[in-house]
């Protein structure tokens, strides 16, 4: 694994990303502020290999049973916390990787740490190789 | 192999007659247990003034001055007047030629050894479905039922009732059923498919659970329609052969409604059969809807499991007509995609010209699926108690 400064924990304000490909290659990797902490994902979707990073952060709907005759209501939970693919909308959780329709799949993570100003992930260079 | 010619100069080559010897899977031995559940068996009245004892003093008057005035599923060009001709008497020319339990018995029952078979009422009636007059549908309904009680039932144990109610009014729906769910050959409750709304729509959720309160399934035939609704979603086909291509479509269609919008998750243990419809439908539906689930789910967050797993759990799909793809081995191939060990019912859709008899609708399938199609599938699905089936393999 290698340590690569990715940016200033400055410059991804919370709500925001940054998407950087540190080595040649098509993909690279997204880098995330989810409510102050920071997190990155490969920027590949596991489902059809579309550019994961740049689809939309949101929430998602949430209910507890089907509309009825007398009920209709769906809420929303986890604002900011999850990722929509912009190539059929998977949903994964920014945090983990998770894929939210599929339990079988995730996206692939690396860790991270703010070393002062600084923002580092822990990538594998393989990951990075023209289209694996 | 023999040959014989008949009074009406027809060649019989082997075995005369149109009876099996036994279908394939069968074992010949004698029935230790249900072995074939036919699930679409037309029965009609031949004069709709049959109806008159069973209808109240305001709609005999209606029914005498007016007829039925049923709106009619659409122009269909039905060749044969519906109905095989090799059982029918040429001398009359009627539709949907099996007007008593005896012609039934003898051209289907025991000629075919059916072991249980559900009675799904004339198509013709089926426009109930989409009777502007709601108070005047549920009469026909109630009538129709009353009829098919007094001439059909209680009296041979194979016979089971898929009761009529018209969706239109589903107050007037309810009624009907809570008025019948308590007689043991009620085994399913009988919709046309061609509604004046789909059915996922909660206006018809009250029917949904006053068949989940009494365990009882929806077998819904194609036909109905309101007046004005067409066949296809884009008009009037010109000839039938078109008309029957499109009902894939309208199966789809309630399907997919179904599963949508949270019937299943509502009454967990409601199931609802599609009759008439052709079957292959029902795979790309299960692909395409898993897929889109997982992409626009977040649409439908109380869909908690894949589209899929509600469809096999609760759809069930008639066997007829069945496709006859060039190949034999497609077949076997379209049962796997079908999941048909879980969805299949074998149907007969006796006595219409199109039907599929026991022997010939599929081929030999290995003995579990064989059961499952032509047997447990339906005795899963409709409602049928322990003591009715010990009474037709005894």
């Amino acid at each position: 694994m290698t340590g690569i400064v990715v940016g200033k924990a400055a410059d991804i304000p919370v709500g925001g990303r940054i998407i950087i490909v540190p080595f040649r290659g098509r993909a690279g990797i997204g880098i995330f502020n989810v409510k102050g902490r920071f997190y990155a994902l490969r920027n590949i979707c596991p489902h059809k290999r579309g550019p994961l990073c740049t689809g939309e952060v949101a929430g998602r709907s949430t209910t507890s049973a089907p509309p009825s005759l007398t009920e209709g209501y769906v809420g929303y939970e986890r604002e900011g916390e999850i990722i929509r693919c912009p190539w059929h909308a998977w949903q994964f959780d920014i945090a983990t990787g998770e894929c939210l329709v599929d339990p079988a799949v995730r996206v692939k993570n690396y860790p991270i740490i703010v070393d002062g100003e600084d923002i580092i992930v822990d990538v594998d260079v393989r990951d990075f190789v023209a289209d694996g | 192999m023999a040959q014989t010619i008949d009074k009406l100069g027809q060649i019989h080559i082997g075995k005369k007659g149109a009876a099996p010897i036994a279908a394939p899977g069968w074992t010949g031995k004698a029935a230790d247990r249900v072995k074939l559940v036919d699930c679409d068996v037309h029965h009609n009245f031949h004069d709709p003034r049959q109806l008159l004892p069973y209808l109240p003093k305001f709609y005999q008057e209606h029914l005498l001055d007016q007829g039925l005035h049923l709106p009619g599923a659409g122009y269909a060009n039905t060749p044969f007047r519906r109905t095989r001709p090799d059982i029918k008497d040429p001398a009359l020319q009627e539709r949907d030629f099996n007007f008593s339990l005896e012609f039934m018995q003898k051209e289907l029952l025991n000629r075919w050894h059916i072991d249980f078979a559900l009675l799904t009422g004339p198509p013709v009636f089926y426009a109930v479905a989409g009777l502007p007059d709601p108070d005047w549908a549920a009469a026909l309904c109630t009538a129709f039922n009353d009829w098919t009680i007094e001439h059909w039932l209680d009296q041979d144990p194979r016979v089971l009732n898929a009761i009529l109610v018209a969706p239109n009014d589903p107050v007037l729906a309810v009624k009907e059923i809570h008025r019948l769910a308590h007689r043991k050959d009620t085994a399913a409750v009988m919709m046309p498919m061609q509604t004046p709304d789909l059915f996922g729509k909660r206006r018809y959720h009250p029917i949904w659970e006053a068949c989940a309160e009494h365990n009882l399934p929806v077998v819904s035939h194609i036909g109905g329609g309101s007046p004005g609704s067409t066949p296809t979603p884009v008009g009037f086909p010109s000839y039938y052969m078109e008309n029957r291509m499109a009902r894939p479509s309208v199966a789809s269609a309630q399907a997919a409604s179904l599963i949508v919008e949270g019937v299943f998750e509502k009454f967990p243990n409601f199931k609802f059969a599609l009759i008439e419809v052709q079957q292959m439908w029902a795979v790309p539906l299960m692909w395409h809807m898993d897929a889109d689930w997982k992409a626009i789910g977040d649409q439908t967050p109380w869909l908690k499991r894949l589209p899929s797993e509600y469809f096999r759990e609760h759809i069930r799909i008639g066997s007829q007509p069945m496709h006859e793809p060039p190949q034999t081995e497609q077949v076997y191939q379209m049962l796997e995609m079908l999941h048909a060990d879980e969805t299949l019912i074998f149907c007969t859709d006796f006595p219409h010209f199109d039907w599929n008899d026991p022997v010939t609708v599929l081929p030999k399938l290995d003995e579990r699926l064989h059961r499952r199609v032509f047997a447990e599938n339906a005795l899963e699905l409709l409602r049928i108690s322990d003591d009715m089936i010990e009474a037709v393999v005894a």
